[in-house]
């Protein structure tokens, strides 16, 4: 446990305290800004209810999310390849998957920042409406299960291909994929594919529990005892990926 | 072999000759006598008694509730209409939708119900004579302003719809997202963090 704290310490640092961690925080900071400028000077936007428009700010939260796991997961190990900085890594006593899970502990800790970074522009936004309290804790709850899904498999690509920018093509297209669901509205995935596609993607099963908790107000945990159950099983298989793929690195 | 011969035969097949002519004329004469003949017998089966002479407004009467209290932007409340058969038949296959228009004064317009109402009208299969039938129906309030709702039934077997009088009913703004709130917040945040970043650029150098 502690290799791993001291790997995701290690991360953390190189991540978060440097001027490349930081612009992307800068870069996050600006969207949700962006949205909420739109929200105040569009006249359509300003007639939303509070929780529709937390709704949004949440969706757009875990495409940034998406995008940080993405760019994150990438740099893992194709980015110490590139960088030639991966042999030093792996000479280390630390086991591959204690290197991998370190590096994913790093990556849940870049989503922490980015949702307290999140939270006063949600309190912005809905405080004066409904469900805020359980807004943001399903909020969390989606953010960590996404954040552990896609750092997993990115890193698992990062250990099996050997360019950075493979990595991070593959990765922007499962992303773009995945958060279609957002473009997209409810009504267009109602019909029984729609409903199997949502199911198979983890992204739109917490923008559909989100959904449910924010805009229908059925925040009680059996009420949304599924969606929480499919998004553990896909949490447990992405570990698996992780697992599986970071017993053996190769340089 | 002549390639045009069949071509030939079929145009000439489709002539219809003067033995024909005259058997359709005379069809035509019987069943315009026929015709004449069961209209004057059963007045209620001819094609140009499809509707029923008195209109159906005398037959149904309907209403719509708006609900009581002020009514605020965000709120759902519920309109209630009741429809009642006041003829001595059954009446069958009732259609009532609800109808929406805005009484700005000088902006007066019908309002597109898609965003204020999921379910704009219902079917009643059979209204017995007598009968009184409620319904309700929600409408979430899109915009504040003077409103004017109604009813409208269409009968099947009648040319004259009916329409309830209006429901005037006034909604008060709500400021969904509050700009004094937002602004600090969307403003701030970049600049601390751009703050922090150039702090950070800075030590770093």
């Amino acid at each position: 446990m502690s290799v791993l704290a001291t790997i995701a310490k290690k991360e953390c640092r190189e991540d978060v305290f440097t001027v490349r961690g930081m612009g992307l925080y800068l870069a996050a900071a600006l969207v949700l800004s962006g949205f909420g400028l739109l929200l105040v000077g569009n006249t359509e936007l300003s007639l939303l209810d509070n929780a529709q428009a937390v709704y949004m700010m949440a969706g757009i939260i875990l495409a940034l999310a998406g995008l940080i796991a993405v760019v994150r997961g990438s740099d893992g190990f194709a980015g110490e390849r590139d960088r030639e900085t991966l042999e030093a890594v792996l000479v280390t006593p630390v086991s591959g998957d204690g290197l991998a899970f370190g590096k994913l502990g790093a990556i849940i800790v870049s989503w922490v920042l980015l949702y307290l970074l999140a939270i006063p522009y949600i309190w912005a936004v809905g405080s004066s409406g409904q469900n805020l309290t359980s807004s943001l804790l399903y909020l969390f709850i989606s953010g960590t299960a996404l954040m552990i899904i896609f750092g997993s498999l990115m890193l698992s690509l990062s250990i099996k291909m050997k360019s950075f920018k493979g990595v991070m093509s593959a990765g922007l297209v499962l992303l773009l994929f995945a958060a279609v669901p957002v473009a997209l509205g409810p009504s267009l995935r109602q019909s029984a594919v729609g409903r199997i596609l949502d199911w198979l993607n983890p992204f739109a099963v917490s923008m559909n529990m989100l959904d449910a908790v924010i805009v229908d107000s059925q925040s009680a945990p059996g009420q949304q005892f599924l969606s929480l159950l499919v998004l553990s099983g896909y949490v447990v298989i992405a570990a698996w990926i992780l697992w599986k793929s970071s017993r053996r690195i190769e340089l | 072999m002549n390639p045009f011969k069949f071509t030939h035969d079929v145009r000439k097949a489709r002539i219809p000759d003067h033995s024909l002519c005259a058997s359709l004329t005379w069809c035509a004469g019987i069943n315009a006598f026929l015709f004449i003949f069961f209209s004057i017998i059963f007045p209620g089966t001819a094609m140009a008694e499809r509707y029923i002479d008195i209109p159906s407004s005398e037959l149904i009467s309907v209403s719509l509730k708006a609900p009581a209290g002020p009514l605020r932007m965000g709120e759902v409340p519920i309109f209630t209409g009741t429809i009642t058969n006041r003829s001595t038949k059954s009446l069958k296959g009732l259609v009532v939708y609800l109808s929406l228009v805005s009484l700005q004064p000088g902006h007066e317009h019908p309002v597109d119900l898609e965003d204020w109402s999921a379910q704009k009208a219902i079917r009643i299969a059979s209204l017995t004579p007598g009968q009184e039938s409620d319904h309700e129906w929600k409408m979430r309030l899109i915009k504040a302003g003077p409103f004017g709702a109604a009813l409208t039934i269409v009968d099947p077997e009648s040319n004259q719809p009916k329409i309830s009088p209006l429901a005037i009913f006034s909604i008060a703004p709500k400021p969904t997202v509050i700009s004094g709130r937002i602004l600090p917040v969307i403003i701030g945040m970049p600049l601390f963090l751009a703050g922090l970043f150039l702090v950070l650029y800075r030590t770093r150098r």
